[in-house]
């Protein structure tokens, strides 16, 4: 069931970037729907799958969405997708407040590690304000708390049926 | 005793994983390219999915447009309403076409005057990070679409092909911080680099960076900027902006901002220069 989702998300993430990116090409560069699929991955089925849909997710990114020199993102969203599935299983982080805070920390830490691989590797890669991050981190903190409480109301749905 | 195995499968895992980007990126940090036959199959497995997305974009933009136009139709003529919003949704269509004819038109002016084997394309997506300046385009290596072809519009200089497949390639856009081009002033002949701008993605910046220019160069506000063909990616005499600011001089040099001719967020078709560039200046009608 995990990887059937994974893939349904990451493909929806993609489609769902591709739109944004021509409907409003620069407001939907603050969203990262990539990032909601793994956090999502990582809360709910714990670190090594966090890590593999990171893995997927960064490498789509890198492909589609990156620079000349690919790997970077994929780099940081693994270590995104490890430190939340290595927080959930520690922590109990099913409220939606929670997640909120789980979702806004990621997007931050998202850009920080991004932001230094491509310093230590050289990579010539814009950055963004502080006010502009902290937009960023809101943005998809808001609409992933939104998203994760829709999708396991569906599951739910799905296994009581 | 479950878990601490887990645990350490998940540890190692994370290490394999850290090791194997880090190689992976190391070595292109080197060789200075990308990993083709990865780009290769993402964009084949991909491509027809934001293919499908641009064209279902399309099609609610153009709904979106005629319900829009319906509305006003309503609220100027109540018994008129329903053929003239037809009209008007058949004129919006119309003019919709008329935009699109005249964009092609532009773009067939330009493939004819360039003296090189040029491909049109469509824009398909574009940046979706904020990290990088880029577009995908629906022409890849089937269409003779190659590494490092330069992609031009009607406008100006659009970027190089960064990334192919097989129905798509990854266009980096002049505004990239890693791109760069080969800059000629027209006026003055002063020759300099155009590069995407040290700055905050999330602001906005639409200004191309001109490095190298020496300080007692002649430089005023409002000077043509054109490729100069010195980095033998783009060929000489395209296009790229006007100067909107000349900088003070910092030791031998000065910085001059340039606003660039190409309309990088309303792209939606460029040509691709297919054959490789040996740098023959373009001919005064192509500028």
């Amino acid at each position: 069931m995990k990887w059937p989702l994974t893939v349904a998300g990451l493909l929806l993430a993609l489609a769902a970037q591709t739109a944004l990116s021509l409907v409003l090409p620069r407001e939907g560069r603050l969203f990262d729907p990539f990032l909601l699929v793994v956090v999502y991955c990582g809360l709910v089925f714990g670190e090594t799958h966090g890590m593999l849909a990171g893995t997927a997710a960064g490498w789509i990114q890198d492909l589609h969405f990156g620079g000349a020199v690919t790997g970077l993102q994929a780099l940081t969203k693994i270590l995104i997708g490890f430190a939340v599935g290595a927080t959930a299983t520690r922590f109990l982080i099913a409220a939606t407040t929670t997640r909120f805070l789980v979702l806004f920390a990621a997007t931050l830490l998202d850009a920080l590690v991004f932001e230094r691989f491509a310093l230590v590797f050289e990579v010539p890669a814009s950055e963004i304000s502080l006010a502009g991050l902290f937009g960023r981190a809101a943005l998809n903190a808001v609409l992933g708390s939104v998203l994760f409480q829709a999708l396991d109301a569906r599951l739910r749905q799905g296994v009581r049926a | 005793m479950a878990k601490v195995v887990e645990a350490r499968k998940s540890r190692l895992l994370l290490l394999a994983l850290v090791v194997f980007h880090l190689v992976i990126i190391s070595h292109q940090v080197d060789a200075g390219g990308g990993v083709s036959l990865l780009q290769k199959t993402a964009f084949t497995l991909f491509s027809p999915l934001q293919r499908a997305v641009t064209w279902a974009i399309r099609l609610v933009e153009a709904g979106f447009h005629g319900y829009v136009s319906l509305r006003g139709v309503r609220q100027e003529n109540e018994q008129l309403k329903g053929r003239a919003a037809a009209l008007e949704v058949e004129l919006e269509r119309q003019r919709r076409l008329a935009e699109e004819a005249a964009r092609l038109r532009e773009l067939l002016d330009l493939q004819a005057v360039l003296p090189y084997d040029t491909v049109a394309a469509e824009v398909l997506a574009r940046d979706g990070t904020p990290w990088f300046r880029s577009v995908t385009i629906g022409k890849g290596s089937r269409d003779g679409v190659r590494l490092q072809a330069p992609v031009v519009s009607p406008t100006g200089v659009v970027g190089r092909v960064i990334g192919v497949g097989p129905k798509a390639a990854q266009v980096q856009l002049l505004l990239d911080r890693e791109a760069g081009v080969g800059a000629l002033l027209e006026r003055s002949r002063v020759t300099g680099v155009c590069a995407g701008q040290v700055g905050f993605a999330d602001q906005g910046q639409t200004d191309l960076l001109m490095r190298y220019v020496p300080a007692l160069a002649d430089v005023a506000v409002g000077d043509r900027v054109l490729t100069s063909g010195l980095d033998r990616i783009y060929p000489k005499g395209l296009v790229i902006g006007r100067v909107r600011s000349v900088g003070p001089p910092s030791g031998l040099f000065r910085e001059v901002l340039v606003t660039p001719t190409a309309r990088f967020d309303q792209l939606e078709q460029v040509l691709v220069m297919r054959e490789p560039v040996e740098s023959p200046a373009l001919a005064e009608s192509v500028r």
